[in-house]
């Protein structure tokens, strides 16, 4: 058998759709209450042309990754809501804005995964997020604010008691010993 | 009353200092720990100091830990306002001297009742 992560044991997530849901609801009235809603979707919406990403990586006994991908032409008046400035935004304004956006949701995240280790400082890239391959899709909410899409995405590595029971497994199928 | 706003992110040092400023606050702004020195040093000494946790260069806690250990900052009382919201990060950071601890997201008013219970509400707050 060559079964690999299709078949290792999976956990319920410590991160899971709603919890994300409701760490982002805070974020945004808390900052955002201003402005008009962020409306979330019923459907994963996967967001096409150019991006921005905000990614902040959590270390720990489940490392992860924890990012907001925003529509380019959605990131200046998104970074204008949150510093209350529509004009003379720089794009220095724009990435630190969805740098501490990326920041609030990784910091709340990473209180809900066990042994979580550190928060890691927001990287901001021109394209979609790329976690490790050692990480699953733990959590996601795709929304649209003024006609712009968002996602919260949350990427954390399977639980270690997951990994270490497909690993053995593995090794018995090929013969070999642990 | 005077703040010192330490802070990475240029756009919740306006959130916090604004929030602040409502409330009577004489604010200054630095980006991280070592900034947040240098200002103290050069003084006047703050009232207040709002302190972001995960920083470049110097990281909050680090601040923390040397104000404490500087006799001449001890009047200051320091705030952590972080995203860290586990409860074993809140108790480093107040084993090392921080005095309250504000987990982000926070609104105004969250802000303002931590001030209330240090007793550092400028008077302007409450006429």
């Amino acid at each position: 058998m060559t079964q690999s992560t299709e078949t290792a044991p999976l956990e319920p997530d410590a991160v899971e759709d709603e919890a994300l849901s409701q760490i982002v609801d805070a974020m945004w009235s808390s900052y955002f209450g201003h402005v008009e809603p962020m409306l979330p979707a019923f459907e994963p919406h996967d967001i096409e042309g150019p991006v921005l990403c905000a990614s902040v990586g959590i270390s720990g006994a489940r490392p992860g990754l924890v990012s907001v991908v925003v529509e380019k032409a959605g990131a200046a008046p998104l970074a204008g809501a949150l510093l209350q400035e529509d004009e003379g935004l720089t794009d220095e304004d724009v990435y630190d804005a969805l740098g501490e956006i990326a920041n609030i949701v990784g910091g709340n995240v990473k209180a809900l995964v066990p042994d979580a280790g550190a928060l890691g400082l927001p990287g901001i890239v021109a394209a979609q997020p790329l976690p490790s391959s050692a990480a699953r899709q733990a959590a996601r909410l795709d929304a649209n604010w003024q006609g712009h899409w968002l996602t919260f995405v949350v990427w954390l590595a399977a639980p270690a008691q997951a990994v270490a029971g497909h690993v053995k497994h593995t090794s018995t199928d090929t013969g070999q010993e642990d | 009353m005077r703040a010192l706003v330490v802070d990475d992110s240029r756009a919740m040092r306006k959130i916090i200092a604004g929030a602040l400023r409502k409330l009577g606050y004489e604010t200054v702004e630095a980006a991280d720990g070592a900034l947040a020195l240098a200002a103290l040093q050069e003084g006047p000494l703050p009232d207040l100091a709002t302190v972001d946790w995960n920083m470049p260069v110097m990281d909050g806690l680090t601040f923390v830990t040397q104000v404490r250990a500087n006799r001449e900052y001890r009047a200051m009382t320091m705030m952590m306002v972080t995203t860290e919201a586990e409860h074993g990060q809140i108790v480093r950071a107040l084993a090392a001297g921080a005095h309250e601890y504000l987990i982000k997201p926070f609104t105004p008013e969250a802000l303002e009742e931590k001030l209330a219970l240090l007793g550092l509400l400028p008077e302007v707050a409450g006429a």
